[in-house]
């Protein structure tokens, strides 16, 4: 199972279901932490998603939250997200989320 | 002779027992960042990690180049055992003179002994620190020098930004919204949705790092004062893809393009102030387009955090030199002005020859008026040593007056995001508050009333004075 990891304000911000993600790859070696910028479906649990993958939280501060979640990628996008620098990264997916319903 | 690089000034800190090579391979995972935060903390060397996990003999990383008094004075050509009153005197006078840069050929740059260009970039090569567990991602930019360029007055900008590694040819980061990075992108180049060149420069010469922490003025060229420090010009060199000039010496140069209508998450990172609280995703995105550098390349990184490392100390010295000339501009009767490393330029001592509340008050607006970086002052008597932490305390505790003698000014749009107190939405908006502690006399008491300091040299006469360090070796007392 490979493992990512994503960043969120508070940990309640993760939701199951379809998410536009940036997400982390943990695989060891020197591409370690290299960003991939995702539609993904993600679960709390690993058995409503088939050969799903291990994904950890992160909040704003950089705690970790203890239990993993999952997630299966359907989609991979381009490495940014429209938007002027210093705007908030986050709210514009939200924004882009919303708009796909 | 001034300093050419990094690796000219290790040979000095070498020399000095002020840096330790360490041959062991480490991990760039949180190890390299571990061992440095350690030695940080215990007051140890510079570091040069010579052996790094996944990367091939050769490539290193380093760690607190300017972390301590010592290596700051040996940056500025100075013994090792300068104080620190006289390192800030220095810095004071060398800072104001200009001696433009020297632009070299190509083919005379180090920098230039390699170069990716295109698709060939590709920013995993280098062993970018995961500086502290937990971050955002890898911090390649830490103890870096940023340059970017104002079209419309030719004004070149260094500053020192974060910057980590996004994808194998993006960077994200976070130059502040008030930075003079961010001043040039929202003037010239975000009406027009053009995006700004950059160069990230990690490995330059030592000073050129430390201005890169300085407040020089808007529109003043770094480098022309990084000259006028280091007393000979800085050899600079035009980037591959775009008309900057960088340091021709550095170990790597990352340029690329700071995007206006791009945006990707950095952060959350361990900062300056010693946390890592919640500022992330609200950078810049910068898309990679040429990576040049030199043979057995070195990535610079500070391990940042807790205080003393080379953030608190350099911003220590470029800081108060910058507030004491502004503080003078702005009619502040200004002895000296001292930012103690412990205090992450969040903390701020001003001796003044006159004080009060009126003088309180200007120290406030002066502080409070453009960009926020700090948010507590305390004012003291010209009497007061200001590099003395203990005096100040002293003055602190006792001549301040709980009741009149605090002033709080509050503003919305201008603070800065990093200090750890401010709530997530203060932080958002930029709210913030500073305050002043007027530890002064009030000048209107009459000599009568102000109180004695009980001190051997203040309160006993002259005479008794000469008596006693005259005679001091008699009384055989030992100290």
């Amino acid at each position: 199972m490979k493992e990512w990891q994503t960043f969120v304000r508070r940990f309640s911000d993760m939701k199951e279901g379809k998410r536009e993600l940036f997400i982390k790859d943990l695989s060891p070696g020197k591409a370690k932490y290299s960003t991939k910028h995702v539609l993904a479906t993600v679960s709390k649990s690993q058995k409503n998603l088939q050969n799903p993958d291990i994904l950890w939280i992160r909040g704003e501060s950089g705690e970790k939250a203890p239990d993993p979640w999952y997630l299966t990628i359907e989609q991979e996008l381009e490495e940014f997200v429209p938007g002027k620098p210093w705007e908030d990264v986050l709210e514009a997916v939200e924004k882009r989320e919303r708009g796909r319903g | 002779m001034a300093f050419k690089d990094h690796r000219d000034f290790f040979e000095v800190l070498e020399r000095e027992s002020e840096l330790a090579r360490v041959k062991k391979e480490v991990d760039w995972d949180g190890e390299a960042g571990a061992i440095s935060r350690k030695t940080f903390e215990k007051e140890g060397p510079a570091l040069l990690f010579e052996k790094i996990k996944d990367y091939p003999e050769g490539y290193r990383i380093s760690n607190g180049t300017s972390g301590t008094w010592g290596r700051v004075a040996l940056s500025m050509m100075l013994p090792k055992n300068t104080p620190v009153r006289k390192i800030y005197k220095e810095y004071e006078e060398r800072i104001d003179i200009k001696i433009p840069p020297q632009i070299v050929k190509k083919a005379d740059a180090p920098c230039k002994e390699n170069i990716m260009l295109g698709d060939k970039v590709d920013l995993n090569e280098f062993p970018a620190p995961m500086v502290h567990e937990g971050d955002g991602g890898r911090y390649i930019g830490t103890w870096d020098v940023v340059v970017n360029k104002d079209p419309e007055t030719n004004w070149t900008n260094w500053g020192m930004y974060r910057f980590m590694v996004h994808t194998k040819n993006w960077l994200t980061g976070w130059p502040q919204s008030t930075s003079q990075l961010a001043f040039i992108m929202k003037k010239s180049y975000l009406p027009y949705n053009k995006p700004m060149p950059i160069a990230v420069v990690l490995g330059t010469d030592p000073l050129s790092h430390i201005v890169a922490t300085a407040g020089i003025k808007t529109f003043e060229d770094e480098a022309d004062h990084v000259g006028g420090l280091r007393g000979e010009p800085v050899e600079l060199v035009k980037c591959e893809t775009s008309d900057l000039l960088v340091p021709a010496h550095a170990e790597i140069i990352i340029e690329g393009e700071l995007m206006p209508d791009q945006i990707a998450p950095d952060g959350p990172f361990g900062e300056y102030p010693g946390y890592r609280s919640g500022t992330m995703c609200a950078g810049a995105a910068v898309k990679v387009k040429a990576v040049t550098y030199r043979s057995n390349p070195i990535v610079t990184m500070i391990a940042l955090g807790t205080p003393p490392d080379d953030s608190s100390i350099a911003a220590s010295l470029t800081a108060a030199v910058a507030m004491k000339k502004g503080l003078l501009r702005h009619g502040v009767p200004v002895t000296d002005v001292y930012v103690p490393p412990e205090g992450v330029t969040h903390l701020i001592v001003i001796g003044v020859t006159k004080g009060g509340a009126e003088t309180a008050r200007k120290v406030l607006d002066y502080f409070t008026l453009r960009r926020i970086m700090t948010n507590k002052h305390i004012i003291v008597d010209a009497d007061v040593d200001v590099f003395n932490m203990a005096e100040v305390l002293h003055c602190f505790a006792t001549r301040c007056h709980p009741g009149r003698g605090i002033l709080y000014e509050w503003y919305e749009g201008r603070s800065n995001s990093l200090t750890p107190f401010y709530s997530p939405e203060e932080r958002k908006k930029l709210k913030g508050v500073s305050v002043a502690f007027d530890s002064t006399w009030p000048p209107e008491w009459e000599k009568e009333i102000v109180p004695i300091k009980a001190s051997f040299k203040t309160i006993f006469t002259k005479e008794t004075i000469d008596k006693v360090n005259k005679n001091w070796e008699s009384y055989g007392i030992k100290i």
